[in-house]
């Protein structure tokens, strides 16, 4: 039953792959199209409340306050102004004033003015849906000038950064703020990007079309339609970007990267992620909870296999749990060196023998299996023995989040973070909390809490004394061995050659701002 | 051996010798494997995905561990995980099948509405389901499978009690005054076992089979054991270039299933043709 069942549904894909190129190949004639192969689909097109891949949709169609721009070797991160032309911080970097652009149109024709700005983020706040949480700062928001808006915040926080967020940052019109959930996602927009959304098939694609008066530089030949084609299949996808039926994608395996950068039409362009993974140790549990076993499990870890093994050495290794490409990342963290030998003599001096321990993580997550397969092996070889339990991502989440005497001992996930500032990661993951939510290390120093919320306070105003001490933290992180800090994922983005203007932004994932670029 | 293919056909004593064969490599897996160690799940990653050659004849994986040994010890796990399910649904449903038959009545009908409502589901969604709610793990999968299996037994062996108790030596054995436990385990399971027996082994086949299909959808065993359905479902990705990962085991369930539903039909032929020479 199973095999005619497989059948059965190959022969449907097939069918509807054949369908949809014929159908792809009769628009791309047109030129003027780009088209994406989207391996997830859309969940939520409501610009307060989407947190999920629908942001590759909504980024294309909605803009918010200000972009952020990763750092290169050549040059510093920076925030841009997108609707914001600029903006002023108090010295207590509690009063924020954006100034905003003029002559900005929403797609219905209304202006931008401060009053929408300050209904949009009111409603998503109001909502309390997505990552609406990141304006939790924000007490009051007030309109002195139509193109003026001032923030009042109850505590110093970088609002310039938030304002970035690749989530439930964007401005939406006025006569938008009254409509509900399904109304945006029955493929309606509100926004002010250089496309809107005129068709909408959930699960499959969607499309969006560029519109007249957009406010920003449009280049020559740019791409007057977007088509978001969404294909689950990573075999499909690879099929469909070597055939020229997409022009971008991602999700093809890395080990089949080698065979698209020989092909001369396309480009395979790698840049560090701002999700890295890594493992949390059960610091509450015996004898996890003496720094020194934990130093001598991430001495077994074998980083560069996995990188080479589960990223075909497009990854990076992490150090400490800031990425590269966010301030605040620690170039010169003294991490730890795949040591065998050491390993085993640390344990021996602590007196460890036969220590047994179990390994959590989400069972998509195929380069979480890969760590544990080979650091299990090296473990092996010390006298420790590791378990893989692979879970779903709620049921792992639930056990760690239950009590930490009976939860697992090694905690592996990816974080990313909501915007781009390193307290994302150390506050979520590392600093004390009454009731674990994503503190799964149970980590609780009290030292390093009052540092990490001191340089959150200090992110505002003086951002380079903040800088320093989010790299102290980190330190700590190291010093103590709290985490295995595996590796940093590469984002890898293929693109045909013939497309000019392509520029990856790590800060905001899969997105591509298809405005910039053309054919 | 002509008698053998005289009883069974050609293809059904080619069928029983590849059964054969499979036990043999099971049992025989840490002798026969030519890289043990990486068969057990040891990574080799400097050899990644190398296509089948001299060293890995039938290529590696993408922890480059040797696909023949590790195809090897997943036999292992393939076959005691089919006979753990039949062994396990066969605890539960001789018991619930024979009291059912012998007792009927009452009893037949409750025993029987509830193997019923297991047998409403499809099978596989069943074992999805339990595999789900229980978690990944090899017994956890035998338990999975097990559940969407008893049923089965407990019809057949119910049937076999019908006509049993009415049998003169049942009757004889109830007015001798013998006790209602004592008859059916040393009266009616005697003569039940034969039918059974063949039934289970040739389910050790489709049993394995579900395993695998559970696997697959990463329901299966713990990494790094090795399991057919999740060395399918691991090669899936790196098809398109690396043909050889998701074949080489997809080849093997292939002759594996084609193996017991051969010897299955030609036995069940031959019983056939006995019941009717009898008659």
């Amino acid at each position: 039953m199973k095999r005619r069942d497989f059948l059965k549904t190959s022969a449907l894909t097939a069918l509807a792959t054949a369908a949809a190129s014929r159908w792809n190949l009769a628009l791309a004639q047109g030129s003027g199209i780009f088209t994406l192969a989207y391996p997830t689909s859309f969940p939520d097109l409501d610009p307060a409340t989407s947190f999920s891949n629908d942001g590759a949709v909504l980024a294309n169609v909605y803009e918010g306050l200000t972009r952020y721009i990763p750092g290169t070797e050549t040059e510093e991160a920076r925030i841009e102004p997108l609707l914001a032309e600029s903006w002023d911080v108090s010295e207590d970097g509690l009063t924020w004033t954006f100034a905003l652009r003029d002559g900005v149109k929403f797609h219905d024709g209304s202006p931008l003015t401060s009053e929408a700005v300050k209904g949009s983020i009111e409603r998503t706040k109001k909502i309390g849906g997505g990552a609406s949480f990141i304006w939790a700062p924000v007490a009051s928001i007030e309109t002195p000038e139509p193109l003026k808006v001032v923030f009042v915040l109850s505590e110093p926080q970088p609002l310039d950064l938030i304002a970035s967020a690749g989530f439930a940052a964007w401005i939406q019109a006025p006569a938008s703020l009254e409509q509900d959930n399904a109304w945006f996602n029955a493929g309606n927009d509100a926004g002010t990007g250089p496309f809107r959304i005129s068709r909408y098939e959930p699960g499959q694609r969607a499309v969006l079309e560029r519109v007249a008066d957009y406010w920003g530089p449009v280049p020559e030949g740019a791409f007057q339609t977007v088509l978001f084609e969404i294909v689950e299949d990573t075999t499909l996808i690879q099929n469909m970007i070597e055939g020229g039926q997409a022009d971008w994608t991602y999700s093809v395996p890395f080990e089949n990267l080698e065979q698209l950068q020989a092909n001369p039409d396309l480009r395979v362009v790698v840049n560090p992620s701002f999700e890295t993974l890594f493992g949390l140790y059960n610091t509450r549990r015996a004898p996890l909870d003496r720094p020194k076993v934990r130093q001598a499990l991430s001495m077994a870890f074998p980083y560069d296999d996995v990188i080479m093994a589960g990223t075909a050495n497009l990854g990076t290794r992490a150090k400490g749990v800031v990425p590269a490409g966010i301030w605040g990342h620690d170039a010169e963290a003294p991490i730890p060196q795949t040591d065998l030998e050491a390993a085993a003599a640390l344990l021996a001096e602590e007196g460890v023998e036969g220590l047994e321990l179990v390994m959590t993580y989400s069972t998509s997550q195929s380069l979480s299996a890969i760590a544990g397969e080979l650091w299990k092996a090296n473990l092996e070889a010390i006298g420790v023995t590791l378990t893989l339990q692979p879970m779903a991502w709620e049921a792992q989440w639930q056990l760690a989040k239950s009590d930490p005497a009976t939860a697992q001992d090694i905690f592996v996930f990816f974080w990313w973070p909501t915007y781009v500032t390193p307290y994302d990661y150390l506050f979520n993951c590392f600093h004390s909390e009454d009731q674990p939510l994503f503190n799964l290390a149970y980590y609780a120093n009290p030292e390093f809490d009052a540092m990490i919320d001191e340089a959150a306070r200090l992110s505002g105003v003086d951002r380079p004394r903040a800088e320093q001490m989010f790299i102290e933290a980190q330190r700590i992180l190291i010093d103590e061995a709290v985490a295995v800090f595996m590796l940093d994922r590469p984002n890898v983005h293929i693109i045909r050659s013939d497309i000019k203007g392509y520029a990856d932004n790590p800060a905001y994932g899969h997105v591509t701002f298809v405005n910039d670029m053309s054919r | 051996m002509s008698r053998l293919v005289h009883r069974l056909g050609w293809p059904g004593t080619l069928a029983l010798f590849c059964v054969l064969g499979f036990v043999a490599v099971g049992i025989l897996a840490p002798w026969i494997a030519p890289w043990p160690a990486q068969g057990a799940g040891a990574p080799n990653v400097a050899a990644k995905l190398t296509p089948p050659s001299a060293d890995y004849w039938l290529g590696t994986d993408h922890l480059g561990r040797d696909m023949l040994s590790r195809l090897i010890y997943a036999t292992r796990i393939s076959l005691s995980n089919g006979m753990l399910i039949v062994a396990f649904s066969l605890l539960i449903g001789l018991p619930v099948g024979l009291a059912a038959g012998y007792f009927g009545g009452w009893v037949d009908e409750a025993l029987m509405r509830v193997t019923d409502v297991f047998l409403a589901f499809p099978a596989l969604l069943l074992a999805v389901l339990m595999a789900a709610a229980l978690g990944p793990g090899f017994l956890n999968s035998v338990i999975a499978v097990s559940v969407t299996w008893w049923p089965w037994y407990a019809r057949l062996a119910r049937a076999e009690g019908l006509v049993l108790r009415g049998q003169p030596y049942v009757e004889a054995a109830r007015l001798a005054g013998v006790s209602h436990p004592r008859i059916i385990l040393r009266h009616i399971l005697p003569a039940t076992a034969r039918p059974l027996t063949v039934q289970a082994a040739l389910d050790v086949g489709p049993a394995l089979l579900t395993a695998a299909a559970l696997s697959f959808l990463g329901l299966g065993v713990l990494p790094p054991t090795a399991d057919w359905g999740q060395m399918v479902d691991a090669g899936r990705k790196f098809f398109p270039d690396r043909w050889w990962y998701s074949a080489m085991p997809g080849v093997t369930i292939f002759i594996v299933a084609l193996s017991f539903s051969v010897l299955g039909d030609a036995l069940r032929d031959r019983r056939k043709g006995a019941a009717r020479a009898s008659v």
